[in-house]
């Protein structure tokens, strides 16, 4: 009887919850605005612009992923406007604008591997400029990175493996949006490379096994965008990273810390694994691991930072939306909060400081981006979620 | 997309001109296989002292499925399971070279309506065979006086030492869908057997790598990389338990890199001394790893029957499979190789229940033409809920139906107890059961 009580509560408790993912300790719920549901696909990434949204599809529900819808974002409850159906693809893995909102750039997989570039003139009717599509985009472009160097606009692909060809990636100068042009490409990721980040003229590749690389593209004084300089590496624990997040604190200007997410093996709707990885980036020949971000039973996507705040929001997928206190210093911590390979174990710190949505059944989270006041995130399962930020410093 | 024709017969084969029809395809394979031998001035045989055998196999058939996808259903033909064989074995075993060709790779390049069936690229079609489907060069040393008892060793490529039979020599044109779970073949191997009168040992080491395409060959970089093991208990001349391990590195990323999977499989095999009744009962588990850590199992349970009355036979088949559910190119039969990633959409659970009927019209001279019909019925569930593979959205019902008719054409050898090398199997067949060839264990 005296295990029997606790026993069942415990039963209960875990049969009663939307979701089986435990929050961290002190963890506050994220505030649901509003959902735009989708249900004749699963949902893939999400970019905000202004009052916009563009979410990507995936795979194949009752129709294929090859559509990117386009929400009015204005009120809480995200609102329908249209969709993109882009022929010839069956997923949408990446969507992005670029700073300026001219564009819209969406990569397309199998096969062929392409990117979909549009003109955001009207950010309700995106109209397309040109597809972009070559031998070495095959079999598919898994992500698509926008970003500016140097004042040039491009796109960094990271290309999918094939059977008879290794992953690699492509970078294209977007100038001339109706006419991409290569200026770069390079086999590289062990198998897969999945995800770039690009800033102040520093590319960091996720590369899977490989860990991360850091490359010097324009921003140390050596490389160029044709020309990339590998400065330095690190294989993260696990390896198996997919994406980055290199944080520019706003408030001390450190830019420290590179968060890396490890994408583990998981099951769409129901499990997820692999951490976040801290590493520290201040010296580019030799950056190191630090701490890291565990949630038992899911695993990590991509990031959106409050570098205002110091809160690193990460799509957990089966464990939701997780908000992060990343400020001050990652690297030391209590022994009790230490791996046994002494990096810190940010859980362990409490520093998970909200995540969401709950109450709602189960979701999968995808991407996440911040714009403003509101937290977005999109849902293989369910669409797209409009969340408040977390609360930091903590009410 | 090939399946907009949705309610026509859609005979095209994949690869072929135009100009070359199943009809031909079906006349040329069994001339080529008559003509072989004498070409190489052997002698074509049925019997056990035969140099060189020789054999052609094609399968002529019209398949309906329904619901094939999204509520649609799906009309085709194909030439199925072309093949030439030959065993070459001058020197009573000490030396002898078996090889197979199979030509689905010309015939069958869109893939084979199969419902639930994965693999190699492909799901809820079949994927063609490598076209050098198996040319292994084995050495045996029989001893004691049983006459079966032995040692040998086997190179070349063909099956690793793992589960049961390869389907093609079995009672049913569609194969069941546990193909991946249960056999593991087109790989660089080296074997080891040692039989001790009523147990055999086999060990082999091999390329973990699956073929990529009908041209593909294992990859070099990956030879030895996986290895497998196979006990078999003979009890009695037609009965036979076996059970197999086998740990195979990164099989759908053939640059490595991929999940490893480590499978398992037990069997019971029975055959009546007259070859007129056969049973096969099998169970089977892959799982599939990230360093030491499981990160999804795929289970399978298999039953299957034949059975011969003068010149019918009948064969009823009873599965239930688990399935990865994977990412879908825009071809939605094709899955992308390798994925993306280490995830999956889902796992779904198929029951399948398949019955044939078939009829022996002309077996004469080793030359065998066998019309059958075969039904299926399958039903597939979720595992895993939510899910990224739902099923009834996709294909429009949980349950799906299948009719296929056709005809089989043979002559010369069949490949007996295809999976099996050297002492591992017995030297030469002695009876022949319709379609199949069943041999003395």
């Amino acid at each position: 009887m005296r295990f029997a009580i606790p026993t069942c509560a415990i039963f209960l408790l875990a049969c009663g919850s939307d979701n089986p993912v435990t929050p961290g300790p002190g963890s506050h719920d994220l505030t649901i605005f509003g959902t735009g549901r989708v249900s004749d696909r699963y949902t893939g990434e999400i970019w905000v612009k202004g009052n916009v949204a563009y979410t990507t599809t995936w795979g194949f529900r009752s129709a294929p992923g090859n559509a990117v819808k386009i929400w009015d974002v204005l009120g809480e409850v995200p609102t329908l406007v249209d969709s993109l159906i882009v022929p010839n693809a069956s997923t949408l893995g990446d969507v992005q604008a670029s700073d300026d909102g001219q564009l819209l750039v969406v990569a397309t997989e199998f096969s062929p591997g392409s990117i979909m570039i549009y003109s955001l003139a009207n950010p309700v009717k995106p109209q397309l400029i040109t597809r972009y599509t070559t031998a070495l985009t095959d079999p598919g472009v898994h992500t698509a990175e926008v970003q500016r160097v140097n004042g040039r606009l491009y796109a960094f692909l990271c290309i999918d493996p094939s059977s008879v060809s290794p992953a690699r990636l492509v970078i294209v100068d977007l100038t001339d949006p109706a006419v991409p042009t290569q200026v770069f490409t390079a086999v590289m990721g062990s198998p897969y490379v999945h995800d770039v980040f690009v800033r102040d003229g520093i590319l960091i590749t996720a590369l899977w096994n490989q860990g991360i690389t850091i490359w010097d593209i324009g921003g140390a004084g050596a490389g160029t965008v044709a020309n990339p300089i590998a400065l330095g590496s690190v294989i993260t624990v696990g390896g198996q990273a997919h994406n980055v997040w290199w944080f520019h604190n706003a408030v001390t200007g450190e830019k420290r810390y590179a968060f890396v997410g490890e994408e583990g093996h998981g099951a769409i709707g129901v499990s997820a694994s692999g951490d976040i990885h801290v590493v520290d980036v201040s010296n580019f020949a030799s950056p190191r691991e630090v701490a890291f971000f565990h949630v038992d039973g899911a695993g990590t996507h991509n990031f959106s930072v409050d570098e205002n705040r110091g809160i690193l929001y990460a799509a957990y997928y089966n464990g939701g939306v997780r908000a992060i206190d990343i400020t001050g210093d990652l690297s030391s911590c209590a022994d009790a909060d230490k791996s046994q390979d002494g990096r810190c174990d940010l859980a362990k710190m409490n520093r998970e400081l909200a995540h969401g949505p709950n109450g709602v059944g189960p979701v999968y989270i995808w991407g996440v981006q911040l714009v403003g006041l509101r937290v977005y995130a999109s849902d293989m399962l369910n669409g797209i979620w409009k969340l408040g930020p977390a609360s930091f410093p903590p009410d | 997309m090939q399946f907009t024709r949705s309610n026509k017969l859609d005979c095209r084969f994949g690869g072929i001109p135009g100009s070359f029809t199943a009809v031909q395809m079906l006349f040329w394979l069994p001339v080529l296989a008559w003509l072989l031998p004498m070409i190489a001035n052997a002698q074509v045989s049925q019997h056990s002292s035969a140099v060189l055998e020789v054999g052609a196999q094609a399968i002529g058939v019209v398949t309906r499925e329904s619901p094939a996808i999204q509520g649609r259903a799906l009309t085709e033909g194909y030439v199925t399971q072309p093949a030439i064989m030959a065993e070459l074995d001058p020197w009573n075993g000490l030396f002898s070279l078996k090889g197979t060709l199979n030509l689905e790779g010309a015939t069958l390049k869109r893939g084979e309506l199969n419902a639930g069936i994965a693999g190699e690229g492909y799901i809820d079609r079949r994927h063609p065979h490598t076209y050098l489907h198996e040319i292994v060069l084995t050495s045996a040393k029989r001893f004691g006086v049983d006459g079966v008892s032995g040692a040998s060793i086997t190179v070349g490529k063909g099956f690793a030492p793992f589960g049961t039979d390869d389907p093609m020599e079995r009672p049913f044109e569609k194969y069941p869908i546990n193909h991946h779970l249960a056999q593991i073949l087109e790989r660089a191997v080296a074997i080891g057997a040692l039989r001790t009168g009523r147990l055999i040992f086999e060990g082999g080491a091999f390329n973990g790598d699956e073929p990529t395409g009908p041209g593909d060959t294992p990859n070099r970089n990956r030879y030895w990389d996986s290895w497998s093991g196979r006990i078999t208990f003979v009890p009695w001349p037609q009965g036979e338990f076996q059970t197999s391990y086998a740990r195979v590195k990164s099989p759908e990323n053939p640059t490595g890199g991929g999940a490893d999977q480590r499978k398992q499989s037990a069997s019971i095999r029975l055959e009546d001394s007259q070859h007129s009744g056969y049973a096969l009962f099998e169970w089977a588990r892959t799982g599939d790893y990230v360093g030491s850590a499981r990160t999804f199992a795929f289970t399978s349970l298999l039953a299957e029957t034949w059975a011969r009355y003068d010149r019918l036979n009948g064969a009823l088949r009873i599965e239930r499979t688990e399935r990865p559910d994977e990412q879908r190119l825009v071809d939605a039969f094709r899955t992308p190789i390798p994925a993306t990633d280490l995830s999956i959409a889902g796992r779904s659970r198929w029951t399948i229940v398949t019955a044939r009927a078939a009829l022996s019209l002309v077996n004469v001279r080793a030359f065998t033409i066998e019309p059958f019909a075969e039904v299926a019925r399958a039903r597939v569930s979720p595992t895993l809920r939510p899910s990224g593979f739902d099923p009834r959205q996709f294909y429009g019902s949980d349950r799906i139906w299948s009719v296929s008719v056709g005809a089989k054409l043979a002559f010369g050898m069949s490949h007996m107890r295809m999976g099996r090398y050297g002492v591992a199997t017995t030297r030469k067949p002695d009876a022949k059961m319709g379609g199949m060839k069943m041999e003395d264990m």
